[in-house]
């Protein structure tokens, strides 16, 4: 069996599944629970000022009969006393010693709030921190979570603050709600962050109740922006991640968070250059124990694939990352379809026909069944009729061979900016 | 005329004036594509030609062919 164990920035866990700073890890009960489970670690729901919340917190976004598919949160950071969630630290670590505790820290951005948070969680055994620079709602109203984070000095000074003050690994959670995450993860980088994660939750209104014309959840009748998670927010995430992982001043690891629901999203995670994931929405959705699918997933995936640890393919994808304009303008592919699998429901030729490049004919064969094919030289491999094909294997996206070499369009404009100053004596 | 026949004619039109010993002399490119000006000088005879490449895949046509003669 391929070894689990991870170690980000120092912090080491049993395997990479950790449960992200959030509901589920309010308590020593609710993280106690999470570790019998299986999870390798939690990061600790924020500790800070305790807040005062209100009543009818959460929303979830269902998409034809898919239950959350997204999930959209008013709720803050801890409404309990630090003694108390210290004191339970205390008692989850001193039970679980191998498995990693992260406290999750939000405070305003002065540097002796730093200094005394950080110097009155330090004695509890925590393995790490994890500044939240993310939470956007509530909190961001009072300066703090993403108002902070989405300003790169603050983010810099702040978590030099933390870093003065604390002697265990320091993580910096990130928002999404910002033009390019990389000016801020680099922020975090110059304030000596060990370690980045990402993403918080996405600005975010759930819905509009159309017939009382409230929002979606509503407190009494009036509504707040809160934030947007689960599977709907994965790809902005890896984005993130990946934007992050290929960037050369960010040379710090990644916790990913975002979306994450099974163990190929861990393992997308893991080669776009997260060294673990943290989970939330899927544990709220699914409960703890989903953590064994993920733990046996993983392990047979790598298995699988003669991979002896879970660190060898961290970040293996992100070197096939890039630009757009490094892109090879002559790779080409088409759509084939196999019209023994094709259950001709014709959705292909609509959403060609309609809303692409109108290359998937109706035919008819001999003897008058109609058939559909792809003129090929007409397509351009979109794959929109890959994807709206509900019949597995009906269609395949083919690779061809092209007799022109690779080119990209950085190379194009590279040499053709000079020609229109300098004749070019080309013969074919 | 299918995109793909339009960029057939385009590529044979690329083709016949270079096999007939033309030169690429100036790409310029426009909302309205890319304009090819063709020079072919024989003794002191001298012709000039122009082609709009208007589809994509023509214009990737002969800016591969410019690019494979560049790296060669």
């Amino acid at each position: 069996m391929a070894d689990l164990s991870i170690d980000l920035a120092g912090i080491k866990s049993p395997n990479p599944f950790w449960l992200a700073s959030a509901p589920p890890t309010n308590s020593g009960y609710q993280v106690q629970r999470a570790f019998e489970a299986g999870w390798g670690g939690a990061v600790w729901k924020t500790l800070g000022d305790p807040i005062l919340n209100v009543s009818s917190r959460f929303a979830a976004v269902s998409f034809n009969g898919q239950r959350v598919a997204g999930f959209n949160n008013i709720e803050l950071i801890t409404d309990r006393p630090l003694e108390v969630n210290l004191k339970e630290i205390y008692e989850t670590k001193k039970r679980f010693p191998d498995h990693a505790i992260i406290a999750s820290v939000m405070v305003e951005p002065q540097q002796e709030k730093w200094h005394e948070i950080i110097k009155r969680i330090e004695d509890v055994g925590v393995d790490g921190y994890e500044l939240n620079f993310g939470c956007p709602h509530g909190m961001a109203e009072r300066g703090m979570g993403a108002a902070s984070g989405q300003v790169p000095e603050l983010v810099e000074k702040q978590t030099y603050w933390a870093k003065e003050a604390a002697s265990k690994p320091v993580i910096v959670k990130l928002t999404p709600n910002i033009t390019d995450i990389t000016v801020t993860a680099e922020a975090a980088v110059r304030g000596g962050a060990d370690a980045i994660s990402m993403i918080n939750t996405i600005n975010s209104l759930a819905g509009v109740d159309i017939h009382s014309w409230n929002t979606i959840p509503h407190v009494g009748g009036k509504g707040a922006h809160g934030g947007y998670c689960g599977p709907a927010v994965k790809p902005i995430a890896l984005n993130m991640v990946a934007e992050c992982a290929r960037n050369k001043m960010i040379n710090v690891p990644i916790s990913g968070i975002g979306g994450i629901s099974n163990w190929q999203d861990t393992v997308e995670f893991l080669l776009m250059g997260s060294t673990g994931v943290q989970i939330c929405t899927a544990a709220m959705h699914h409960g703890f124990r989903i953590v064994e699918d993920l733990i046996d997933g993983l392990s047979n995936y790598l298995d699988e694939k003669g991979i002896s640890s879970v660190m060898d393919i961290v970040g293996k994808s992100v070197p096939r990352y890039s630009d757009w304009g490094n892109l090879d303008l002559n790779y080409k592919v088409v759509a084939r379809i196999n019209n023994d699998v094709c259950i001709n429901c014709n959705k292909c030729h609509i959403a060609c026909e309609d809303t692409s490049h109108q290359c998937i004919d109706m035919l008819k064969d001999t003897s008058g069944s109609s058939f559909l094919r792809v003129r090929e030289e007409d397509c351009v491999g979109c794959n929109l009729c890959s994807i709206v094909c509900p019949a597995d294997g009906a269609i395949d996206m083919i690779e061809l061979t092209n007799e022109l070499p690779p080119m990209t369009w950085n190379e194009r404009q590279s040499f053709l900016g000079g020609i229109s100053s300098e004749s070019v004596d080309f013969v074919k | 005329m299918s995109e793909y026949q339009e960029y057939r004619l385009e590529r044979e039109q690329i083709d016949f004036l270079l096999e007939r010993g033309y030169r690429i002399t100036r790409v310029s490119e426009s909302l309205s594509g890319a304009f090819l000006d063709f020079e072919l000088i024989e003794g002191t005879k001298q012709e000039w030609k122009q082609l709009n490449i208007k589809t994509p895949e023509g214009r990737k046509y002969f800016s591969t062919l410019l690019f494979k003669k560049k790296l060669n």
